[in-house]
């Protein structure tokens, strides 16, 4: 067998099983042709180095057969900004509804480190699987968009029913106005009514619980000792934030909402939250002697449906915070690299 | 190859890619196997690969713009190509666009 015969053996392996034969008959043919044309200029046959030679021009049979397939991709040009979209948006989704639903479940079932760190590791697989199911539906509307293009005419042409009076409104995207002096003025006033308020209220509950402040008084249960904590982190952070306004004002820093400053406000307002997380037990029975048996099951209740609302609060907010350090982040390094071109 | 090389290595083989198919189509208004076809090409000065010759001429006889069969010449099996109807109508669109293409370069530079 020949180095000719031995390259078209090469090729066929790679070539389109339904279409195999016809094209190496085709390819034998037009390669025999150019062959002979050369002996016929050189007047002698080839030498083997030199068949060599004129197959290695030609090219590897892996690449000769491959040109021979059809253009293969399992997402197309025109699907992939949808296919990205669909996908950024299933992460951007799947990452908090994971998260509340593993919080939950967390705090319902015996809360421990362990179970955390286990859903923490679940992630990676539950968006590969995300990431996977969509590409293979996406995979499988591009096959057919490809193969019955008439069919999908409603997919090809979804570009053309686009309006320009669709497009968002810009009155919708966040302000970068500057605050104005009577606004930073305002913040600081409301700052020291509310801090008052709430110093008000360990003395003269009524300003936070209302008419229902005489009821609390007279019924079986009380708030526990990290209700205290709380309170008092809360009017901590309250001064801390009403501190920093003042020295903006004194400073004449106002104008300018800078996103660190909210971040770290933010991120300190997480320490109340979680400093009431760390109780076990929010609400007890005044007299745990008396009315353990008629009261002890709506407590126990109690506690499980604020131990359950406080996770949830806590991870939404952690989230929105992670969400927009991110965006700060990425904003900032956004500028910097439009800075360096 | 260095990156800069690489690049226009790139936007080469993109220019040259309907060029390739335009002048195929126009030395397709007279019959020819692959072989002949390539030989005439680069006599022309349009040389092309064999790789990429022959499945071109695949390529665009499965979309319709060309017409083929096998016959027998100097004692051997060919497959012959030519425009067909189709083919010889997309030609003449093909080559008004390359036209118009042509003269808006020529009027930018």
């Amino acid at each position: 067998m020949n180095l000719l015969d031995r390259y078209l053996e090469a090729v066929k392996k790679f070539l389109p099983w339904d279409r195999q034969d016809d094209i190496l008959a085709e390819l034998r043919a037009n390669l025999e042709s150019q062959l002979e044309d050369k002996e016929a200029e050189l007047g002698r046959p080839l030498r083997a180095d030199e068949v060599e030679a004129w197959l290695k021009q030609i090219g590897p049979p892996t690449q000769m057969a491959a040109r021979y397939q059809p253009q293969r991709y399992l997402i197309g040009p025109e699907t992939f900004p949808i296919y990205w979209l669909v996908m950024r948006l299933a992460f951007l989704w799947a990452i908090p509804v994971y998260a509340i639903v593993n919080a939950v479940q967390i705090a319902t079932e015996t809360p421990n480190w362990t179970a955390v760190l286990q859903a923490g590791l679940r992630l990676p697989y539950v968006l590969l699987m995300a990431a996977a199911w969509i590409t293979l539906v996406f995979a499988a509307l591009e096959f057919m968009v490809t193969r019955y293009p008439a069919k999908f005419q409603a997919v090809t042409g979804g570009y053309d029913g686009w309006s320009s009076n669709a497009l968002p409104d810009l009155s919708l995207t966040p302000s970068k106005k500057k605050r104005t002096y009577a606004h930073a003025v305002a913040e600081v006033i409301f700052g020291i009514i509310f801090l008052i308020w709430l110093l008000l209220v360990p003395q003269h509950p009524y300003v936070l619980w209302g008419p229902g402040a005489v009821y609390l008084r007279s019924s079986p249960f009380q708030l526990a000792p990290v209700w205290f904590q709380f309170y008092w982190c809360v009017v901590v952070l309250n001064i801390f934030q009403l501190g920093w306004r003042c020295v903006d004002l004194l400073r004449g820093t106002w104008r300018l909402q800078r996103p660190v400053q909210q971040i770290v406000m933010k991120a300190v307002g997480l320490i109340p939250l979680a400093a009431l997380l760390s109780g076990q037990v929010w609400v007890m029975l005044k007299q745990p002697a008396l009315d353990q048996a008629k009261y002890g099951q709506t407590a126990d209740a109690i506690n499980t449906s604020v131990r359950l609302s406080l996770t949830l609060v806590l991870v939404i907010v952690t989230m929105q915070l992670v969400w927009e350090a991110v965006g700060i982040g990425l904003n900032a390094y956004r500028r910097r690299m439009a800075a360096t071109r | 190859m260095t990156v800069a090389e690489n690049f226009f290595e790139n936007l080469r083989l993109e220019l040259r890619r309907g060029c390739l198919t335009l002048a195929v189509l126009a030395q397709l208004r007279q019959e020819h196997y692959g072989y002949t076809l390539r030989k005439a090409l680069a006599e022309r000065g349009m040389e092309i690969d064999e790789s990429t010759l022959y499945p071109l001429l695949r390529r665009l006889e499965t979309q319709g713009l060309l017409a083929s069969e096998w016959r027998e010449e100097a004692k051997r099996n060919k497959r012959f190509y030519r425009l067909s109807d189709d083919g010889e109508e997309i030609f003449a669109k093909l080559l008004h666009e390359w036209n118009a293409i042509n003269t808006s370069i020529h009027n930018i530079l």
